[in-house]
């Protein structure tokens, strides 16, 4: 844990929940693990201060805690990671929104509030009750944020949004009683977020440290008998294996393909209005059908929410408890980076393809990967996704999507135009109707093989951002989640680079990182650039930390005359000391929203005043209110900026 | 004797003029072979071949096996080098014998051991007199060469075509380097053509997905995967020789150089292992970027991005210079740090 990711996680926690927690937190950061005497020795507080503290920590799991055997004392250790979740929430509940609605983020930002709940508290929870409450919302809201002392605003974008939405509601609130209020789906929703992966079963050994999961698991692992039995090589080499798999055992919460259904998780929102390919019921009969297709007339009707109705009512265990999983998240917000890096570079129509097959991965994804540090490049080894069909993907894209009139033709000199004129024309009639059962097949095919051209033109350099893999039956689209991981860091180095050093900088960097390590010469005439531009561009860079210089003397005495001076780019260290900065640039943005806040702590205390709060408009004076809206816009683009640097922190830490 | 000697002499490089050509090496069997000398007398041939050495009409030449050797100077150049002093004619052969690639000054010094004084003014006499000329040589630009007047030098020393007096002529290549981009641009994308424009403008408009573009501009559209018809190294040469734009032709390797250096600037892509060249712009952002100055760009204080924009390039801290020194309660920290508030005037607009 370096210096400013410390400061960082205690940054949000503050801003979070408060002095309480920071100090307590930055207490364990310091002195690492500590059993509950020493924490109280080192962090001064009371007792009762403490015990209150460790207990909702826990419940946020910003705090592992770990009881040995051996010696009966509980340990106390920082959850870093814990904590700088904190900061990605915002973008978690957005992306819930995205793909499951309104009401399935809001269950998500509950649970995200609450650290980890049980179903029963869920459903207690008046304002998971109703799908639209948004009075209810505002006011719980308010009052839990007393119960559990939490003195400031919740910090995210999306909050400021929702904040927003309050005070709207704040003034028509009366009326929103009226405002026809339908039973929420909880046990639904809940079982759609559970199937896509992003909350999982609490286990008890999630409350504890991985080191001391590991340690345990090691233990009772070699206390097997048979274990016992081995010896040597074969003993170490099982014991590793026995060790993981107890290991996945206690901290695998996963609920995912409990509550999937033939492979599709639930409450997917469909981006078919008509409804004219197969439910996802099906899937399996696809293999047959699509040849025939005299299958899509009976699946019309099929929606999902009907689909599952039957599921629906079996409700989930009561006594589960549940929490966000952040590893299956960042595989989502992972696949939404490569969706952009598609969008740049290619037309919507194949970025929309590619998400499509992106989203079909993730389901199927469980984490960004299997080591917990990003290997070192060049070491790294490719990882690839499970294969996806193409029928697959067929079914799953858009069916009004325009596929075809968005590429050239293959031969444009043999072909006469006209030809390619009739195209789309011919495809926009197959499209808009589909009561004619050959038609239908045909089109499934020609779908397919559209399909396939889209995502070869993503194959390709310099996009790669997926890869066929040929079987007898068919094509199947694959990614290469390291490779892609990799192009996304270099990409956000290079922007970094093109922004302080020009584009001259990024062909040195690009010849560099390409050919290894050069002397000026071999680099310039790799490069083409003036020897006075290359020299100024590699100082600058050198002193900005991106390149380096190594001496290698043809003799002892080492003298510059007499020796070789090599230019190189390490990636793996250049993007250590991005992401340390990245932190840095963070936490100073963090301490500046603090600072901007003290400048106008009596101007802000009196709006935050409970009678002023929600009724600016009458309390406030003009001039009041404009510099409310200064603020508030200053504190939204500060946190936007903290949300952007976020995105830079996924890139170079957890894809 | 002394005139029978001329008399031969002449008459040996007459036919000698004659036989070789000029850059010719001749040996001694060579000569007799000519039956200009009577009887084969080698006595009278060693005579003769030393007044023309003298007459500067012959250079000595040391030969295969370290046999003695010839070449024929032409009358006008043997004029030049008998008006020249001693020390300057060992300095003019010097040069010459390097040919196109130049001597160094150190090494003239070296092989024939002049004083340095010396050496400067006969290559200072040299020159006045046009013979020799100073060249610029790009692998060791400190070093003063020289080579005679006549020479072109070579592509060692001028550092082929990209170099203009020995320095890189950056926009030279920039020019090629625009005009590559642009037709292999116009040779990677599909440009719809103009009757089957509304049609596809409808259809997409139809699904909403595409916004409604002016009939003035272009469509452009990728080819599939499988296209071939992207140019290759051949093609793009010739095109670029044809062009006019090059005041020398540009052999392919050349191109290449250009190409690959296109390639580290992600403006083309190479496909089949660098058979083929595709371009990254459609052809109207390709004009749209070279048509723009650089200097506009900075006085607008924003360079355009070509990557887009990330946390850290938006960040006031991510272009701060002094972040390494920042922290709370120093000198430099985020309470007292100047960067923000014209920051939020530039984002904000207050």
């Amino acid at each position: 844990m370096s210096q400013y990711a410390a400061e960082l996680c205690a940054l949000l926690i503050e801003d979070q929940f408060g002095e309480l927690f920071a100090r307590i937190f930055t207490t364990l950061q310091r002195y690492e693990r500590l059993p509950l005497p020493r924490l109280k020795f080192y962090s001064r507080l009371t007792d009762r201060q403490l015990h209150h503290g460790l207990v909702a920590m826990i419940q946020h799991h910003l705090v592992y805690h770990f009881t040995s055997l051996e010696d009966g004392n509980t340990y106390y250790a920082a959850n870093p990671q814990a904590a700088y979740y904190l900061v990605r929430s915002g973008k978690i509940i957005q992306l819930v929104e995205s793909r499951l609605g309104e009401y399935a983020a809001r269950v998500m930002e509950t649970i995200l509030y609450l650290g980890h709940a049980p179903i029963t508290h869920l459903e207690t929870l008046p304002d998971l009750r109703y799908l639209k409450s948004e009075t209810t919302n505002g006011v719980v809201k308010d009052e839990e944020q007393e119960e559990q002392q939490v003195e400031e605003q919740e910090e995210e974008a999306q909050d400021f949004d929702q904040q927003a939405e309050e005070e709207t509601n704040g003034t028509n609130g009366n009326h929103a009683e009226e405002v026809h209020q339908k039973p929420a789906p909880l046990h639904s929703t809940l079982k759609a977020l559970a199937s896509h992966g992003y909350i999982l079963r609490v286990k008890d050994a999630h409350f504890q440290s991985p080191e001391d999961n590991y340690i345990e698991a090691h233990k009772a692992a070699s206390n097997r008998s048979d274990i016992k039995l081995l010896k040597g090589k074969r003993l170490t080499e099982e014991l590793l294996l026995k060790t993981e798999e107890i290991l996945r055992e206690r901290t695998d919460g996963d609920l995912s393909e409990a509550w999937m259904v033939n492979g599709m998780p639930r409450g997917v929102k469909r981006k078919f209005a008509n409804g004219t390919s197969e439910s996802a019921s099906k899937w399996p009969q696809t293999d047959q059908n699509g040849a025939n297709g005299n299958h899509a007339d009976e699946d019309e009707e099929n929606d999902w929410s009907e689909d599952e109705d039957g599921f629906d009512n079996i409700p989930m265990e009561p006594g589960l408890v549940l929490r966000v999983n952040y590893e299956k998240l960042d595989v989502a917000l992972r696949n939404a980076r490569f969706v952009e890096m598609a969008e740049h570079n290619a037309l919507p129509a194949t970025a929309e393809v590619y998400e499509t097959l992106l989203r079909r991965i993730e389901y199927v994804t469980k984490r960004c990967r299997d080591t917990t540090e990003i290997p070192r490049e060049g070491e790294e080894g490719e990882q690839f996704s499970l294969p996806i069909e193409t029928y697959k993907i067929v079914n799953d894209v858009d069916p009004t999507l325009d596929l075809s009139s968005c590429m050239g033709p293959l031969h444009p000199a043999s072909e006469p135009l006209n030809r390619r004129g009739k195209r789309p024309l011919e495809n926009g009639v197959n499209g808009d109707h589909h009561d004619d059962e050959e038609d239908n097949a045909d089109n499934e095919i020609s779908r397919a093989y559209e399909i396939n051209q889209h995502l070869q033109l993503l194959e390709q350099a310099p996009h790669n951002l997926a890869s066929h893999v040929r079987l007898s039956d068919g094509i199947k689209w694959r990614v290469g989640f390291r490779g892609l991981a990799r192009k996304l860091r270099h990409l956000e180095l290079e922007r970094l680079v093109e922004m302080r050093y020009g584009d001259v900088a990024l062909r040195v960097l690009r010849v560099l990182h390409a050919k290894g390590k050069l002397d000026e010469k071999r680099l310039q005439e790799i490069s083409l650039l003036p020897f006075k531009d290359l020299r100024q561009t590699l100082a600058s860079m050198q002193t900005g930390g991106f390149v380096d210089l190594q001496e290698v003397p043809k003799d002892a005495q080492r003298q510059p005359s007499k020796t070789i001076f090599l230019w190189y780019f390490d990636p793996d260290r250049v993007c250590s000391s991005v992401l340390e900065d990245t932190y840095k640039a963070m936490s100073r943005t963090l301490q500046r929203i603090k600072f901007e806040r003290n400048l106008r702590r009596d101007f802000l205390d009196k709006t935050e005043r409970s009678d002023v709060k929600g009724n600016e408009e009458k309390w406030l004076s003009e001039g009041e209110l404009e510099q409310l809206q200064r603020w508030r816009d200053m504190e939204a683009i500060l946190l936007g900026v903290v949300s952007r640097l976020d995105d830079m922190v996924a890139v170079f830490r957890d894809f | 004797m002394a005139s029978r000697v001329t008399e031969v002499a002449s008459r040996l490089y007459d036919a000698c003029l004659e036989r070789f050509e000029a850059d010719h090496l001749f040996y001694q069997q060579d000569l007799l072979a000519l039956d200009v000398i009577p009887k084969g007398e080698i006595d009278l041939l060693l005579k003769c071949a030393q007044s023309l050495v003298d007459q500067k009409l012959f250079r000595l030449h040391q030969g295969a096996n370290n046999r003695l050797a010839w070449k024929i100077i032409s009358r006008d150049d043997a004029e030049k080098l008998q008006n020249l002093s001693p020390d300057e004619s060992l300095v003019y052969n010097v040069i010459h014998s390097s040919g196109r690639s130049g001597v160094w000054v150190r090494t003239i010094q070296s092989r024939t051991n002049l004083h340095k004084s010396i050496l400067d003014r006969c290559v200072k006499s040299l020159e006045s007199k046009n013979y020799i000329k100073s060249i610029h040589n790009v692998k060791y630009p400190t070093r003063k060469m020289y080579m005679l007047a006549g020479l072109a030098p070579s592509e060692d020393i001028t550092g082929g075509a990209w170099f203009t007096d020995g320095v890189l002529d950056a926009n030279f290549i920039n020019s090629v380097a625009g005009y590559i981009e642009f037709k292999v641009s116009l040779r990677s994308w599909y440009e719809v053509p103009a009757a089957d424009r509304g049609r596809g403008k409808r259809i997409k408009t139809a699904t909403g997905m595409a916004e409604v573009k002016s009939e003035s501009e272009k469509t452009y559209l990728p080819y599939p995967a499988n296209y071939s018809g992207y140019p290759t190294v051949e093609t793009i040469t010739s095109e670029v020789n044809q062009s006019g734009i090059t005041p020398v032709r540009l052999p392919e390797e050349r191109v290449i150089e250009l190409l690959k250096m296109l390639c580290f600037d992600k403006k083309l892509v190479a496909l089949n292992n660098g058979g083929n060249y595709k371009s990254l712009k459609k052809p109207d952002e390709v004009k749209a970027s070279q048509s723009r100055k650089p200097a506009a760009e900075e006085s607008a204080g924003s360079p355009i991005l070509g990557l887009g924009k990330n946390g850290m390039t938006e960040s006031p801290c991510g272009s701060c210079p002094n972040i390494r020194l920042c922290s709370p309660g120093a000198a430099i920290s985020p309470e007292t740090c100047e960067y923000f508030d014209p920051w939020y005037e530039k984002v904000l607009g207050f």
